[in-house]
């Protein structure tokens, strides 16, 4: 089974209702090539296993990107707060944005 | 002249806030050895101008060219390029200055901050985010298509947008206004991102990123649109801004986007854990006071209604984690003590109107007689 994920980003000097309510990216829907890299970098950021950070205090205006990830046997839940530190997170998060806009312009 | 209600010495300093710094001076040249050092650590720990200058008459070398260089009034801009990767703070392409290159977001943000720094100088008589001459540092391109703006902690960072949904960060005069805003809470109050404090803290950038623009442009509270981020969103989206403090709820009702959620009053205040628990929701109720409060009063909003918001700000008593209630008692407290009855009675109104009763508290805490003055 393809990798779905769920995808919101809430707060932000733009905070937007819109934003905020999940978007489903389905790489089933995608691009081999699209798939392909998503399910990579979603491997290199190591999802399932991942230990965030503590949460210390948030920055004014920075997003916290909501990330539901299920690949059909393992389903994985993630707050992922700005600045992202970790290269791999920072990756897919920018790659999941990309997509979202799409879907959005898309009017999914 | 009217005297000014709000002495420069009503700081935050816990060391030594009473004694004049000029005294001070005198102290460290002439004390005993205690003494000097005493008065030593009071100057350098107190970063208010007045202290600067005398700490800068007692000093030589680097301090006195930091001091002296605060005490100039003047702003330390540099500019960095992103890059379009998401690290701080790049390369930096225009620093202070340096004639204009040609890249329209550097140059934005360049005059973005040099017309906030102009504002909170000449309007409130502060040198820079910490009133001590700290540098403006601001990064651009940052991230690919990028829909944010936020201030770190240290510089202001914007994104280029999407250019589907949003425009270039830089594009508005309020959201530089509003980032570096950020900056002088975290230094005044330090206001929790969290809550009403948080939204408080949001809000307070909104009503300072707002006059900033009204300042630019000569406009009575009369005269100004009371929007926030105009100009951000591209043709695509319905909607005029990202917030409304005149009709918060009213500023944008799009089919990808949503519709504006602020709340105007404590009716729609809303209970939620997102976004650190709706800070850029819930600003919407402080927001419209402080719109209420400048209508009210009349004229240019940042003589009268910002400076009331912006001695608050200032005022110890202001816990980092303050709710909107306590906030607003001290709004009443400061207006009614630095400018009069009338101008208490119409913040008191203007809360009133959002559906908090700051009368009350007000009226207990001018019966103390304590102005928050150290």
């Amino acid at each position: 089974m393809s990798l779905r994920i769920d995808f919101g980003i809430e707060g932000g000097f733009a905070a937007l209702p819109g934003l905020a309510k999940p978007l489903r990216i389905d790489c089933a829907d995608l691009s081999k090539e699209e798939a392909a890299r998503i399910e990579a970098l979603v491997r290199r950021a190591d999802i399932f296993h991942l230990r965030l950070p503590a949460h210390v205090a948030s920055i004014p205006d920075a997003r916290t990107y909501t990330i539901g990830v299920d690949d059909g046997s393992q389903h994985r839940m993630l707050r992922v707060e700005e600045p992202i530190a970790d290269d791999a997170m920072r990756e897919l998060v920018a790659e999941l944005r990309g997509h979202a806009a799409r879907l959005r312009r898309a009017g999914t | 002249m009217r005297r000014d209600p709000f002495p420069r010495h009503r700081r935050r300093c816990g060391c030594c806030p009473i004694v004049p710094p000029e005294l001070l001076r005198r102290i460290a040249q002439n004390g005993t050895k205690p003494q000097r050092e005493a008065a030593l650590a009071t100057l350098a720990t107190d970063h208010s101008l007045r202290f600067a200058r005398a700490t800068a008459q007692l000093l030589g070398g680097p301090a006195r060219r930091i001091t002296l260089a605060a005490a100039e009034f003047m702003p330390h801009r540099t500019i960095f390029d992103a890059g379009h990767r998401e690290a701080l703070p790049g390369k930096a392409v225009r620093v202070e200055g340096q004639r204009a290159p040609r890249d329209v977001e550097v140059n934005e943000a360049y005059d973005g901050l040099g017309a906030t720094f102009a504002f909170y100088a000449d309007v409130y008589d502060r040198n820079s985010i910490d009133d001590a001459g700290m540098p403006l540092d601001a990064s651009v391109h940052y991230g690919v298509r990028y829909d944010n703006a936020f201030w770190n902690g240290r510089q202001m960072v914007f994104g280029d947008g999407d250019g589907e949904i949003f425009n270039r960060f830089t594009a508005s005069l309020d959201v530089i206004g509003h980032e570096l805003t950020h900056g002088v809470t975290a230094d005044e109050a330090n206001l929790v991102y969290l809550g009403q404090a948080g939204a408080l803290n949001e809000s307070i950038s909104d009503a300072f990123g707002s006059l900033v623009k009204q300042y630019k442009l000569g406009q009575t509270a009369a005269e100004a649109d009371w929007l926030i981020g105009e100009g951000l969103f591209t043709r695509r989206v319905k909607g005029v801004a990202l917030r409304s403090m005149k009709a918060p709820g009213t500023a944008f009702d799009d089919p990808v986007l949503g519709k504006d959620d602020q709340p105007a009053t404590m009716k729609g205040y809303v209970h939620t854990t997102a976004d650190n628990g709706g800070v850029h929701t819930n600003s919407g109720i402080p927001n419209h006071a402080f719109y209420l409060t400048a209508i009210a009063l009349g004229g240019h909003a940042w003589e009268v209604a910002g400076r009331i918001w912006y001695e608050t700000l200032r005022d110890r008593r202001l816990k980092a984690n303050a709710t909107f209630r306590q906030f607003a008692v001290l709004t009443v407290t400061t207006a009614a003590q630095g400018f009069g009855a009338a101008e208490g009675k119409a913040v008191a109104a203007a809360w009133q109107g959002v559906g908090i009763d700051a009368s009350m508290g007000s009226r207990r805490l001018a019966r103390r007689g304590d102005r928050g003055a150290p």
